[in-house]
C-alpha cells in the first residue's frame, strides 16, 4: 500500500468517531425535519456538557487499566453539595457571599475538594491495599449516593445563588458558558494525555503496568493522581449539573453513569486498559446527545433512547474489533 | 578490571519458608562481563531482580561503587545506573517504538512554562540509536504490538546500550532472536563492557557465555556453585558445576574469585 494511502486509512481509523458523528449528523440533518438548525446543534453541545466532564474522568481511569463506578454518585454529592449550601428553597441553606460571584469559586472549590477526597480514598484502597477498583468504586457508587440521600433527607434544594445560575443561562455564540467549561475540559485533558509526560506514563500503565513499574515509572503515585482526578472531575460535572437544575435532588443524576460507559466505549477506550483518546470520547458524547436530540425531535417516546444507547455499545465494540484486524493489516 | 563495581555479600531471599538464595556473594568489576549461570530455579532472576530493586533482599549487603546500596524500586536502582533487560519482554505494546524506547524518561521542551513532550527530539535519538544497531524497524511510529518477536528484543536490546549506566542487567535476552541478532546482540554487549559498564547476562546457552562472557558465576540451589573465569574453565566443567556433578567453584560464602 502507498505510503501516502496508509497515512489517510489510518488518520481515518484513528478518528472514526468523528466520522461516525458527521455520518449520523449528516443522515438526520437530511431525513428529520428541523434537525439542521444552529439551535440544534447548540442544543447537543449543551446537552452533553455534564456527561462529557463526567466521561473525561471515567476514561482516565479505564485508559490507566483500572474502573470508576463511583463517579455518578460523586457527582450527585458535589451537586447536592451545592444545592445545600448556595439554593434559597427547599433544603437550601441560602449561604449568601460578599462579593455575590464569591459563590462560583466558593462551591467549585467545595465539589472538588468533595470529589478529589472521594477519589483518593478510591485510589487508596486500590493502589495500597489492593483491592480490586471494581468492587472498591462500585461500593463508592453505592455509599455516597446514600451519603447523598442521607444528607437531602430525600428532599431537594432550589433557586439555586444567582450568580452561579448566570454560567448556565448567559449564552456565547447561543451556547451557554457551562459547555464551554465541558469543551475547555476536553482541549485541556487532551492535550494533558497526548503530550505530557503524565498522560503518556498514564498510557503505558494500562498497557503493561509491570514494565512501566521496572521503567522507573512511579506506578503507584500516577494512579493515585488519576483517581483523585476522576473524582474531582466528576464533583466538576455535579457543579455543572446543579447549576443546569438550579439545584440539587436526591436522585439528580441517576443513569449518569451508564452513559458516561457508553461514550467511553464508543470513543473508543477500550475496557482493558491502555487503549484510547479523550478527543474521541467527546466524539462519543456528542454522538449520544444528538442521537437524544434526534429522538426528541421525531417526537418517539424516550423510552427507545436506552435501546439504541445499548445498540450503539455494541456496535462500538464491534467497530473497534474491526479496527484492530485492520491495523493488524497495516502493520 | 580491578575496581569493583557492584559487590554482593550473602545475599538472601526467603519466600516464606522457601529459601531461593542462601547467601549468594561475589563481585563485578567496571568494563567485566559475568555470565550467571545456573538451572531453572536455581535463583538467578530472584538475584537479578534484587540487584535491579524489583525486590528486596531477605538479608545480606550490596555494596555499588563502594557506597551501601539497597535499591527499594526500579527507579532507585535506574538512578544509580543499573539498566535491566528482563527476561519476559518490558515493553509497552500499546505505544510505538519511541514511547517504548524513553519509557520513564521522556524528553520534555517547555511550551509556555508547561513541559511538553518533545517527540521530534524523541524520535531523532531513537532512529539514530537503532541504525547504529543496524536494527530495521519498518516505522518507530508502529506501536509495539504490530512488531515481531524479534523486532521487540531489538528494541529492549538498543534501549540498554543507548542508556548504558554503569551496570546492565541481562536476563536472556536473546530467547527470541534470530541467529544473525544474537550475533549482534553479543557485539554489543561487548562493545557496552568496553565502556567501561559491567554486564551480567543470564543465559542458559553455554556457546554464547563463552563467547561473551569475561567470567562465569555458577547459581546452584540459591548459592554460587563456582566462580571461575573464562579462561580457565570449559563448558564440560561449567555444566558440571550447574548439576552438581563437579565442584570446581570457589563455594558459597567465599566472595569474588580473582
Amino acid at each position: 500500500m502507498p505510503p501516502r494511502q496508509r497515512k489517510v486509512l489510518e488518520f481515518v481509523l484513528d478518528n472514526l468517531v468523528w466520522f461516525m458523528l458527521l455520518v449520523v449528523l449528516a443522515i438526520f440533518s437530511a431525513t428529520i425535519p428541523n434537525y439542521f438548525q444552529p439551535g440544534i446543534f447548540a442544543n447537543v453541545i449543551e446537552q452533553s456538557s455534564v456527561l462529557g466532564v463526567m466521561s473525561i474522568g471515567l476514561a482516565l481511569v479505564i485508559i490507566a487499566g483500572h474502573m470508576d463506578l463511583s463517579v455518578e454518585s460523586v457527582a450527585a454529592l458535589s451537586a447536592m453539595a451545592t444545592g445545600i449550601l448556595f439554593a434559597s428553597s427547599g433544603i437550601g441553606m441560602g449561604i449568601t457571599l460578599t462579593p455575590g460571584w464569591l459563590v462560583v469559586p466558593v462551591s467549585l472549590v467545595i465539589g472538588l475538594a468533595v470529589g478529589g477526597l472521594i477519589g483518593a480514598l478510591n485510589g487508596y484502597l486500590v493502589i495500597k491495599i489492593k483491592m480490586n477498583a471494581f468492587i472498591v468504586t462500585l461500593s463508592s457508587y453505592i455509599w455516597v449516593r446514600g451519603l447523598v440521600v442521607a444528607a437531602s433527607g430525600g428532599r431537594s434544594a432550589q433557586n439555586l445563588a444567582p450568580d452561579l445560575r448566570f454560567l448556565g443561562i448567559q449564552r456565547f455564540l447561543g451556547i451557554p458558558l457551562t459547555a464551554y467549561i465541558a469543551i475547555a475540559c476536553f482541549i485541556g485533558f487532551s492535550f494533558m494525555m497526548a503530550k505530557t509526560r503524565f498522560g503518556r506514563h498514564l498510557i503505558m500503565i494500562g498497557g503493561n503496568e509491570a514494565a512501566a513499574f521496572r521503567a522507573g515509572i512511579k506506578v503507584d503515585k500516577v494512579l493515585m493522581i488519576a483517581f483523585v482526578l476522576s473524582g474531582a472531575i466528576a464533583a466538576l460535572a455535579g457543579w455543572i449539573l446543579a447549576i443546569r437544575t438550579s439545584g440539587a435532588t436526591a436522585n439528580l443524576g441517576t443513569g449518569l453513569l451508564f452513559n458516561a460507559f457508553a461514550a467511553v466505549v464508543i470513543g473508543g477506550v477500550s475496557l482493558k486498559g491502555g487503549v484510547g483518546a479523550l478527543p474521541g470520547v467527546y466524539a462519543g458524547v456528542l454522538l449520544l446527545s444528538s442521537i437524544n436530540t434526534a429522538i426528541n425531535l421525531m417526537g418517539l417516546p424516550a423510552h427507545y433512547t436506552q435501546v439504541i444507547h445499548g445498540l450503539l455499545v455494541l456496535a462500538a465494540v464491534l467497530l473497534d474489533t474491526l479496527k484492530q484486524t485492520i491495523r493488524k493489516r497495516l502493520a | 578490571m580491578t575496581e569493583p563495581l557492584l559487590v554482593l555479600d550473602n545475599i538472601t531471599k526467603n519466600y516464606g519458608a522457601v529459601q531461593a538464595l542462601q547467601g549468594v556473594s561475589f563481585s563485578i568489576a567496571k568494563g567485566e562481563v559475568i555470565a550467571l549461570l545456573g538451572d531453572n530455579g536455581a535463583g538467578k532472576s530472584t538475584l537479578v531482580k534484587i540487584i535491579s530493586g524489583g525486590l528486596e533482599a531477605s538479608s545480606g549487603s550490596m555494596m555499588f561503587e563502594g557506597k551501601e546500596f539497597r535499591p527499594k524500586s526500579p527507579s532507585q536502582a535506574k538512578a544509580a545506573g543499573i539498566e535491566t533487560v528482563y527476561q519476559d519482554l518490558s515493553l509497552c505494546t500499546n505505544v510505538d517504538v519511541v514511547a517504548n524506547f524513553f519509557m520513564g524518561r521522556e524528553l520534555t521542551k517547555s511550551i509556555m512554562g508547561i513541559k511538553v513532550l518533545d517527540e521530534k527530539r524523541m524520535e531523532e535519538q531513537v532512529a539514530k540509536a537503532m541504525a547504529n544497531a543496524g536494527t530495521r524497524i519498518p516505522s518507530l511510529r508502529s506501536k509495539v504490538e504490530h512488531l515481531s518477536g524479534g523486532q521487540r528484543q531489538a528494541i529492549e536490546l538498543n534501549r540498554f546500550v543507548h542508556w548504558g549506566g554503569k551496570l546492565v542487567l541481562l536476563d536472556e535476552p536473546f530467547a527470541a532472536l534470530g541467529v544473525e541478532q544474537t550475533k549482534r546482540g553479543l557485539e554489543m554487549i561487548r562493545q557496552v563492557a568496553a565502556q567501561g559498564i559491567g554486564v551480567v547476562i543470564i543465559t542458559h546457552i553455554m556457546q554464547q557465555a563463552f563467547q561473551v562472557a569475561d567470567r562465569m558465576v555458577v547459581i546452584r540451589q540459591g548459592v554460587v556453585a563456582g566462580d571461575v573465569p573464562r579462561k580457565q574453565t570449559n563448558a564440560d566443567a561449567v555444566i558440571g558445576m550447574i548439576t552438581g556433578e563437579t565442584l570446581a567453584g570457589t563455594g558459597p560464602g567465599m566472595g569474588a574469585g580473582q
